[in-house]
């Protein structure tokens, strides 16, 4: 018989972890969907189940001394969605992510720890260079998101570890112009087909001294490269036109979409090359759109 | 008292009760010693059953299969034909192929016992497409050409000499997809026993249906089974014929177990284990003179009927009937065959066969119109149905066609001819029309001959008035509409007029409540039997007046030969709507959409729009986004995540008109509506979009996905 | 394995005693006997299920019964009798928002949760307040009109 524990700290949590193996269950919004089993009849788990919704310990969103945002995992969507001091990228993929019910369920850890690849989260965090910080009894570690997530509902999290905080570190400079969209299967209440965030960071000579992009719901995980970002960066902004076909073929690479591969690698090479022309042509706003 | 004409609006009675929460449906339902069931089901697409192996069952708990048929009763669903099982015995023809119960009190329990419960099958190939169907992939399985059902009309003159003197020919072949009803509640029913009978309680459109279907099973008289209509939420066709499937079982388990047994499917069941709209493809073969006019029409019509007949065949004949839609054809051939396959039998589906065709011969005349260099709306004005015209079953149109006047009303309203001219094609701006008709009530002289459907009228001494038919209030807003037309004729207050869900054993069967049929044929027996009770009303205490359905003479019909008078009237709709594609993810945003309809006269404009509303916002999920898929035997959408139906932000507001052409035969001249409704606005929306990415569109649904497809790939 | 939860339902302080993985939908149905709460999907996608939680409106199919310990819980049961429940259901049925009805109660509830943050939203703002909530029957637009009229003859209740 599976045992269900509602714990009410995050030590008593952690300690039911390491001796019973059980799985943090927040929001429920993917667990008790994926193994739902009907009308009136229980969700069935094939391990023991932790409540940890209401820990006090995993919710909230502070800023900490050195700038970064700390965001408790237990955190809502719809708070996350709600809150100035979120970075405007994670804001976005928060408000779109589900419906309205959903988002006031549905916690980053949640998000992240089930690791799906058309998660609406992942993206933009690991856009930003987020931080998962993992706690179990013996103490506690920080993994970059996009280590943590290395597959498809594949993550290192261990069997006495709980994601306790997302770290979003501040960016060296803020951006100079930013991009998000998320293509669902409708306009309201969809989950991702595909998902472009993208920003960019210019100096006073126009020189790209940032820039950033991740694809949602185009692989196994989410698809960022560091080294292809880093062949903008230094150049001037100028240039982008010349740069931009082998920059787009270089970038259909590195997403690998198992389902319709021909949607999701036509949409994201549009939406890249729509977002590096406008900025070619420094726009006023910040928002490309 | 100065009487408010019918149209104005009331409140519906059971709005309130609804809205509160305290309507009840069948799922909110208990009864004394109720158990609960689970059904088992092929988990294969074709094959024999080896062997089945029930886990050990708890005290209390059963299996229920063909071996608890008693001798005298019959393994059938009598719904047309008596093809489709109750229980599989040794073939199963398709995936979710009834071929047990597993009934108990604790449903827990009963979803371990699912899960322990194996069953082992030789697998045969399946047949899945209309192609593979047709091919007999496996061998056929049905006649020996996996052949359901055929027919073929004919009028003019003979197509192979037409086609021999024509100058040119255009042929296009158009496809549409499953479409899944979604009807917020699942299907559900429950059977109890009440003194000798059985009780059938359900959520479904045709209360008589069902107890014609199950009787056989236990070989009992009708009067020994009784059928309640629970409120219903929502049905389409859905519950038309379904409930049998779920309610024969359940009778033969009650029979065995002696005490009341509910089951109610859950969404993902719902989905993958229900019948759904016929996939179509229908090949348009036109004849041109050398001036461009059409001379003919070959019209090959082919639906994929499944694994059983259910009611296939009058889909069939209602989709051979409308496949030239709102024309005038001089010589058509139209040829119509329903292929076995091995998916789970298609059934009713709002518009019942009509939707398919119409979105086929729409595609063809905005093909045809440019293939000829000619606009596409004053190409179709120039076949326009009128009244006399001759159709395609050699019968005629009775009435005026006032498809002119609602093409203006809406073209106006739209601008639809400068944003055509606007935007051209290819510009990522799109606007399209279609027009469509709805032929009301059952084919020809079947409401004479196979419904023959009665009403009654029941006034009791404190002056109330009960209506008692057979139909059913599945949120189209009869039971309000009915009311009216009762009060309106009686002189009463609507609240003096009562119709609760039929019970079969109070009410006489009026007929199916499909078809498009209730307001025009049982709103006119009630309008024809409060007339009399008006007569007797202020001299008589308690008393009842029962009429029965006559067929109008001079309207000949031929059901062997489909020739003569297919519909005495019809409903016609025209849609624009306009769309913009993103030019970065092919997402389409409808722009706007406006429709206009006739349907006589309306009996209540609310109901009417509400009903306008859900067909049109149906019809354009049907095109935009209901992507129901079958690999191999299986149904990849199974969750309302996977298959999107249209939320509250996906298309704007609509523009809703009516015109005003009372119909001699229809209570206050009221036609049927709610499926017309359904008709058009798909092949306006596909329109629209082929305009936008300039591309030929021929097939629905077209997601994203499928519009860069065609915009990458051209035609 | 069994566990007390205590929380407050409808206004009234309850407690149920049983698997804290329950769904929070079959106990309000079941336990409770309020089935004006209804399921439509099972997975949190149309609606039909939902409740006010301290004052979030959320989908009680995916909720288990243990993350509800401590917690307010609104079902339509208990919004129908407030002052902005009836000037809801009110301009509903009114309005002709209502065909089959089973979409409505979470329609409503959505209804609530909307005009709680925005009393007088636009078209657009009502669209996007119920894009969480699936309705077949209707297309929309009358629900929507409806609850403009809500917010118009309940001026000054939200």
């Amino acid at each position: 018989m599976v045992s269900t524990y509602i714990p009410k700290t995050l030590e008593e949590a952690l300690i039911i972890r390491k001796e019973t193996g059980a799985r943090p269950l927040s929001g429920g919004t993917d667990l008790m969907v994926q193994y739902r089993r009907g009308i009136g009849v229980t969700p069935k788990f094939p391990w023991p189940i932790m409540i940890v919704s209401n820990l006090k310990e995993l919710i909230g969103i502070n800023e900490t001394p050195d700038g970064s945002l700390c965001i408790g995992s237990a955190t809502t969507s719809s708070e996350i969605a709600a809150s100035p001091l979120v970075p405007w990228h994670v804001r976005e993929a928060s408000s779109r992510m589900g419906a309205i019910s959903l988002r006031n369920l549905a916690t980053i850890g949640g998000n992240i720890g089930n690791a799906s690849p058309k998660g609406d989260l992942p993206a933009t965090l690991i856009l930003l260079d987020a931080s998962v910080v993992l706690a179990s009894v013996e103490g506690e570690r920080t993994v970059l998101l996009d280590d943590f997530i290395y597959g498809a509902k594949k993550t290192l999290l261990q069997d006495d570890e709980i994601i306790t905080k997302i770290i979003i570190p501040k960016p060296a400079r803020p951006f100079t112009y930013r991009w998000y969209r998320k293509i669902g299967t409708r306009r309201a209440n969809a989950i991702t087909k595909l998902s472009l965030s993208a920003a960019i960071t210019i100096d006073e000579k126009g020189v790209i001294t940032d820039f950033r992009a991740s694809s949602g719901a185009a692989g196994p995980k989410i698809a960022r490269n560091k080294a292809l970002e880093a062949t903008l960066i230094g150049k001037n902004v100028e240039d982008i036109p010349s740069l931009l076909p082998s920059f787009l073929a270089d970038y259909d690479k590195i997403i690998s979409p198992h389902a319709m591969p021909e949607y999701r690698r036509t949409s994201t090479k549009r939406m890249l090359e729509y977002f590096l022309t406008e900025v070619s042509k420094r726009p006023s706003g910040e928002i490309i759109e | 008292m100065a009487k408010m004409p019918i149209e104005t609006a009331v409140r519906r009675s059971d709005a309130i009760a609804k809205a509160s929460g305290t309507q009840k449906y069948l799922s909110d339902m208990t009864f004394e010693g109720m158990l609960y069931s689970r059904m088992v089901r092929s988990s294969i697409p074709r094959g024999i059953i080896k062997n089945i192996e029930v886990p050990s069952l708890p005290e209390g708990y059963y299996f229920i299969s063909h071996k608890d048929i008693p001798p005298e009763g019959k393994n059938e669903l009598w719904m047309i034909a008596k093809d489709w099982k109750c229980f599989a015995e040794n073939e199963v023809r398709y995936v979710g192929e009834t071929i047990g119960l597993l009934v108990g009190p604790d449903r827990n329990v009963l979803a371990n016992l699912l899960d322990d419960l194996i069953i082992t099958y030789e697998e045969h190939e399946p047949a899945i497409s209309i192609e593979e169907g047709l091919a007999c992939k496996g061998g056929a399985f049905v006649n020996d050409t996996n052949i359901f059902c055929e027919l073929e009309i004919k009028t003019g003159d003979e197509m192979d000499e037409v086609f021999n003197r024509a100058d040119r020919v255009f042929e296009e072949t158009y496809r549409t997809g499953f479409q899944e009803h979604v009807h917020l509640e699942t299907n559900s029913v429950a059977c109890v026993q009440e003194d000798d009978a059985f009780v059938i309680y359900a959520s479904a459109q045709c209360p008589f249906y069902i107890r014609k279907s199950i009787a056989g099973l236990l070989n009992i008289p009708y009067d020994k089974i009784i059928v309640r209509q629970t409120t219903t939420g929502g049905a389409f066709g859905g519950k038309e014929h379904f409930p049998d499937v779920l309610a024969g079982p359940l009778l033969v388990a009650v029979n065995t177990i002696g005490k009341p047994i509910q089951m109610v499917f859950d969404r993902s069941e719902d989905m993958e284990f229900s019948v759904k709209r016929h996939p179509s493809r229908t090949i348009i073969k036109t004849a041109l003179d050398d001036k461009g006019a059409i001379l003919g029409m070959d019209i090959d019509v082919v639906y994929n009927v499944g694994g059983y007949l259910s009611c296939s065949f009058v889909v069939l004949q209602r989709g051979v009937f409308h496949a030239t839609g709102c024309y005038g054809i001089p010589s058509t051939r139209i040829h119509g065959r329903g292929v076995a396959t091995n998916t789970f039998p298609s059934d009713a589906f709002r518009g019942f066969g009509a939707p398919q065709t119409l979105f086929a011969i729409e595609r063809h005349m905005d093909h045809l119109a440019n293939f000829l260099g000619r606009d596409p709306l004053e190409l179709r004005n120039e076949y326009l149905l009128k009244k006399g015209s001759l159709t395609n079953t050699n019968g005629h149109v009775y009435e005026e066609v006032k498809l002119p006047e609602m093409i203006k009303q809406i073209t106006d309203a739209s601008d639809y001819w400068r944003k055509a001219k606007e935007y051209g094609r290819g510009t990522g701006k799109g606007i399209g029309i279609a027009l469509y008709n709805h032929g009301g009530a059952f084919t020809g002289n079947g409401e004479q001959m196979i419904i023959k459907g009665h009403a009654r009228l029941h006034k009791h001494s404190d002056g109330t008035v009960d209506i008692l038919v057979g139909s059913t209030e599945m949120g189209q807003g009869f039971q309000t509409a009915l009311r009216k037309i009762a009060a309106q004729v009686l002189d009463l207050d609507l609240h003096m007029i009562n119709y609760d869900n039929p019970d079969t054993s109070k009410v006489p069967d009026s007929g199916p409540t499909a078809a498009s049929r209730s307001t025009m044929i049982v709103g006119k027996l009630v309008e024809r039997a409060a007339l009399l009770m008006k007569e007797r009303y202020d001299s008589e205490e308690d008393f009842h007046v029962e009429v029965e359905y006559e067929h109008p003479e001079g309207f000949p019909w031929d059901q062997n030969t489909f020739q003569g008078d297919a519909y005495l009237g019809y409903g016609w709709g025209a849609a624009v709507v306009e769309v913009e594609v993103d030019a970065l993810t092919s997402e389409v945003e409808t722009k706007g959409i406006w429709v206009s309809h006739d349907v006589g006269h309306p009996i209540d404009e609310l109901l009417i729009r509400g009903q306008v509303n859900g067909g049109v916002i149906q019809s354009l999920g049907y095109a935009s986004m209901e992507k129901m898929e079958n690999k191999k035997g299986y149904f990849k959408q199974n969750s309302m995540s996977d298959y999107i139906i249209p939320t509250s932000m996906d298309f704007p507001k609509m523009e809703s008109f009516l015109v005003d052409n009372p119909y001699e035969f229809g209570p206050f001249g009221a036609k049927g509506m709610g499926e017309l409704v359904f008709n058009g606005a798909d092949a306006a929306f596909c329109e629209a979009v082929s305009r936008a990415i300039d591309r030929r569109i021929c097939e629905i649904p077209i997601p994203p996905e499928t519009i860069v497809e065609l915009e990458i790939h051209g035609n | 394995m069994e566990t007390k939860i205590d929380f407050t339902l409808n206004g009234q302080q309850v407690s149920v005693t049983t698997d804290p993985l329950r769904r929070l939908l079959d106990v309000i149905r079941e336990d409770f006997g309020l089935t004006g709460t209804k399921e439509g999907c099972g997975e949190g996608e149309c609606g039909a299920c939902s409740v006010l939680k301290d004052g979030k409106i959320i989908t009680t199919c995916m909720v288990p019964i243990g993350a509800v310990g401590g917690s307010d819980i609104v079902t339509i049961d208990g919004l129908k009798e407030t002052e902005q429940g009836k000037t809801i259901i009110e301009a509903f049925a009114d309005g002709g928002a209502v065909q089959c009805g089973f979409c409505i109660p979470g329609m409503v509830m959505a209804a609530e949760d909307l005009l709680r943050s925005n009393p007088h939203p636009s078209e657009d703002e009502i669209r996007k307040g119920i894009s969480g909530n699936i309705c077949r029957c209707t297309g929309y637009d009358l629900i929507v009109e409806s609850i403009a009229l809500a917010s118009e003859r309940g001026d000054g209740l939200w």
